[in-house]
């Protein structure tokens, strides 16, 4: 099985945004917890401070992750160009 | 497979379970998928019929699935959080090893993330949590840690994974789209080292205290109620202890059965067991200490529900499986690994198989007893699993099975590029670091 270049970076370019769609969806989910137990006045506090914890942690990954997807075909762009340019002297 | 690049490798043995699988593969993967149809036809049925097909009733309303639920996330541990501490401590000795254990925590989350929801009776009310949880639960807490572990897991367990990738890609393997797809154009350049190396400290930091919450939080389910035998504050601890303990052991098992199975004699050296049989025997050794001041605490107390609990245990219907526990985790590794004439392969190979079982006994030892002998003035309880449980049981063990091999068929389970790295830098960087120890002049910040 074959496919072109062009779709891939399609396809990897909607898992970068795949990531941060569930993301999203945790921290919108969360989110919703939160002003549950606030409704219910249900030790709304200890909801906030755990929630924090966790939205962070996604945060963090969901950034390392399009770090490292962006930075390796950032890297690969500039060594191509290099090969096409190379430097005088 | 034609397409493969005809260049040998130097590390040829790693690539030939991807490039020249097994005859017999396809027929274990068949065996396999008949297990975990079946196992999926015997669930099936459990909606249909309800827990009442089970072994659990009341007073015991946990059996084998939250068992296994503890089982399996506790061996979860094995994979990243050692993984993450051998590369934090610069262990030179942990490249064949780390992509192993970190596969076990990735396949082995995802199985033991399950078992909470094969436990209910009715899985749709799974949807409640998302609408209607209540974050003060430590029900709702494990939903998120383990969630968390999974995403960081596979995370760390994938971006070491690109440059290997790249390498089948560039061979010219096949799916090759799905080589071209995963491995982000990775070429090896200075900038993408840099990009891969800043991700990987970062995971590295982030995995530990994670990898130690899940379990902490595993603990919490059965530590913050009164229940006699569970209102224990160590059992966080213990938990994270039993849980490296049997990921050790994990991890000892699937490196002997590779190391035959794929000829990996080469990588996988009498050196790297020995070092993780000892860190098995100190495991085994902080264990015992665990189970003893737990024990001793209780009994001291002399709480009326607590001794019926203990007793329950020590000399009642519990003792087999509680006497088994001890002899398994402490007695006969001890033994075993404790001599060097006996830490051999096949004794470490025991050793391990020997705390695999006495790990799943303990978390039988905690779960139904305490159950069986509630505060509420009931007669004792009694648990027999049922065919459905067993079954479930065996389905979990074929998907990590399956699970595995579908890995290894597809990805090195030794990372290449670190065994490359290792050969190229690993003499000069340690030469470095043991003159850094020696006594003489601190160097300068520069040369730090």
């Amino acid at each position: 099985m074959t496919m072109n270049k062009k779709m891939i970076e399609i396809l990897q370019i909607a898992s970068i945004s795949l990531i941060w769609v569930l993301f999203t969806g945790i921290a919108v989910w969360i989110v919703n917890l939160i002003k549950e137990s606030i409704r219910l006045h249900d030790a709304p506090d200890a909801s906030v401070a755990i929630s924090i914890v966790a939205i962070l942690i996604f945060l963090v990954l969901a950034s390392v992750l399009t770090y490292v997807f962006i930075g390796l075909r950032k890297g690969r762009k500039e060594e191509k160009e290099t090969e096409t340019n190379p430097v005088p002297g | 497979m034609d397409s493969v690049s005809a260049q040998p490798h130097p590390d040829a043995p790693l690539l030939r379970p991807i490039e020249r699988p097994a005859r017999n593969f396809y027929l274990i993967v068949g065996i396999l998928l008949a297990i975990i149809l079946y196992t999926g036809f015997v669930y099936l049925r459990q909606i249909l019929f309800g827990l009442g097909v089970t072994g659990m009733a009341q007073p015991v309303t946990w059996g084998f699935y939250i068992i296994n639920f503890v089982f399996f996330i506790g061996i979860s541990h094995a994979g990243t959080l050692i993984s993450a501490i051998l590369r934090l401590s610069k262990a030179e000795w942990r490249r064949p090893i780390t992509r192993m254990a970190e596969v076990i925590t990735a396949i082995v989350l995802a199985i033991g993330g399950l078992h909470p929801i094969i436990d209910l009776g009715r899985p749709d009310r799974m949807s409640h949590l998302f609408f209607n949880g209540r974050l003060q639960s430590p029900l709702l807490w494990d939903i998120t840690s383990i969630t968390a572990y999974f995403t960081a897991s596979t995370v760390y367990l994938y971006i070491p994974l690109i440059p290997d990738i790249a390498i089948l890609r560039d061979r010219g393997v096949k799916p090759r789209w799905l080589y071209e797809f995963l491995s982000w154009g990775w070429q090896g350049t200075e900038r993408q080292h840099k990009v891969l190396n800043r991700a990987m400290n970062l995971l590295m930091v982030i995995v530990i205290p994670i990898a130690v919450s899940v379990h902490t939080i595993i603990s919490f389910i059965f530590s913050m109620t009164v229940q006699p035998g569970w209102h224990s504050t160590i059992f966080g601890p213990y938990f994270v202890v039993g849980a490296i303990f049997s990921g050790i052991a994990a991890i000892l098992v699937l490196m002997i059965v590779f190391r035959k199975i794929f000829r990996l004699e080469g990588y996988l050296k009498h050196i790297h067991f020995n070092y993780l049989s000892i860190l098995l025997l100190i495991m085994s050794l902080l264990w015992f200490y665990f189970t003893f001041s737990e024990y001793l605490t209780g009994y001291y107390g002399h709480e009326p529900n607590e001794m019926r609990v203990f007793w329950y245990k020590f000399t009642g219907d519990f003792a087999p499986y509680f006497w088994a526990m001890v002899s398994f985790n402490f007695f006969l590794p001890v033994l075993l690994l404790s001599n060097r004439k006996t830490r051999t392969i096949p004794g470490i190979l025991i050793a391990s198989l020997s705390v695999i079982i006495g790990m799943w006994l303990e978390r039988l030892i905690i779960i139904v007893p305490s159950l069986a002998n509630p505060r509420l003035p009931y007669p004792t309880g009694i648990y027999i699993p049922t065919h459905t449980e067993w079954m479930l049981f065996i389905g979990g063990i074929s998907v990590f099975i399956l699970g595995y091999m579908l890995f290894a068929r597809f990805f090195p389970v030794i990372s290449i590029w670190e065994i490359e790295e290792g050969r190229k830098e690993s003499a000069k960087i340690v030469t470095e670091r043991i003159s850094s120890y020696m006594p003489g002049p601190e160097p300068t910040s520069a040369g730090e």
